[in-house]
């Protein structure tokens, strides 16, 4: 009831109120670190990448006009903080290149965690170029409209569009492997 | 019925915002083209896997390195001090050439530019430089004959130093050659002692003879 907008947060952070940005922090922590957890398929790598975007946030939180629900600016960012996390890892990589094989695979350790708490599609996403996977990640988990995922990656709604369709295609055969 | 995308038809099932003739289309391509059925279902299999999903829970990081305290700007980095400090550098500059002064009379404050001083203060300030002109002078020149005086005593010192050794000198040669005159005068008179002694020695002899020669002159006849 008496809990604070995201725009009154930002205000008080920008004037330099520590608690209210932790505040704000604490209300998104959740789905940044599930969001990074997906996207690389690896827990040390996902603390780095949500560390990244909340340090990249507060470094342009005075850019935020307001303009469209801070969610999806927040999102917006940490898609940029992905791809520069992925062109650091892989630098000959690009956007829709398909990862390779061994790099899905993992650890143990990941495997365990993305099979019994991630879900199918967790894991079949990891086959995904990262294009279509941040479409997958941002339609299904992020529960954001064709607009505001085209918004967020900058590219048209029919890109967006044309990409989902693509990785389902590829995340159907994967599926059904599993559930096989 | 309009032909639709295969991807705009899956996209506008997943929003919800099928209209009744992309429904119709919908439909029937879920019904006649296997591959697309094949999307729907993959689709659907992902949505329900979502709603099944549990998100993992944060491990402790740390959120405070994420904030840095915006930089508040101290009292002395005020940005106007500079602009303020020169004003006031201008300010008195402006005082200084125009002769501003601040006169307290009788619990009367009075603020003007006066530059120009009246006769008496001129005058005073004339005798007070003359005065300060007159005993530097005065310092300088008994300081001039002092060190005049000591200049000349020391020649006078040294001039007399210089007559009494020079007479000492001449003095000391004089009587070596006095001494000198006399010895050889006393040689002199040695040798001619000596010779009259000779002479006296060889008459003696020869009176010794003529006493037994009656042929020899006597002394006095040699004489």
């Amino acid at each position: 009831m008496f809990e604070k907008t995201d725009e009154q947060l930002i205000n008080k952070a920008l004037q330099g109120n520590k608690k209210a940005w932790l505040s704000l922090i604490k209300r998104y922590e959740s789905s940044i670190y599930n969001y990074a957890l997906r996207m690389t398929g690896n827990r040390d790598d996902a603390m780095d990448l949500l560390q990244e975007v909340f340090v990249s946030v507060f470094r342009n939180l005075s850019n935020y006009r307001g303009e469209g629900a801070f969610k999806s600016w927040l999102f917006k960012i940490a898609h940029y903080r992905c791809i520069e996390f992925y062109r650091r890892k892989k630098p000959s990589h690009g956007l829709e290149d398909v990862p390779e094989v061994e790099c899905q695979q993992g650890t143990p350790e990941q495997q365990f965690s993305a099979g019994q708490h991630n879900g199918k599609l967790a894991v079949a996403m990891q086959q995904l170029p990262l294009a279509q996977k941040a479409v997958v990640e941002l339609k299904f988990f992020g529960q954001f409209t064709f607009e505001e995922i085209a918004e967020q990656l900058g590219i048209s709604t029919n890109t967006a569009k044309s990409r989902l369709y693509s990785a389902l295609g590829k995340l159907k055969t994967l599926l059904e492997v599993d559930y096989a | 019925m309009p032909n639709y995308d295969k991807h705009e038809l899956l996209a506008a099932w997943l929003e919800g915002t099928l209209t009744e003739s992309q429904r119709d289309a919908f439909e029937k391509a879920c019904s006649q083209d296997e591959a697309f059925s094949e999307h729907v279902a993959a689709a659907n299999v992902a949505m329900m896997d979502v709603d099944s999903h549990s998100f993992q829970s944060v491990p402790s990081w740390n959120r405070d390195a994420t904030f840095t305290s915006p930089d508040t700007t101290k009292w002395w980095q005020w940005q106007a001090l500079p602009a303020m400090s020169f004003c006031t550098s201008m300010l008195a500059i402006v005082m200084v050439i125009t002769g501003f002064e601040v006169r307290v009379d009788n619990g009367s404050v009075t603020l003007g530019f006066s530059s120009q001083p009246n006769a008496q203060q001129l005058q005073a300030m004339i005798d007070e430089q003359m005065t300060e002109y007159k005993d530097q002078q005065t310092a300088v020149l008994t300081q001039y004959t002092q060190a005049l005086q000591q200049q000349q005593l020391a020649t006078n010192t040294e001039l007399t130093k210089y007559l009494l050794s020079s007479s000492r000198k001449e003095r000391k040669e004089d009587f070596a050659a006095l001494i000198e005159f006399i010895n050889q005068q006393r040689s002199d008179d040695q040798m001619f002692y000596a010779r009259q002694l000779n002479k006296l020695e060889n008459h003696i002899y020869h009176l010794s003879d003529t006493v037994t020669d009656p042929q020899q002159p006597t002394l006095n006849e040699m004489q």
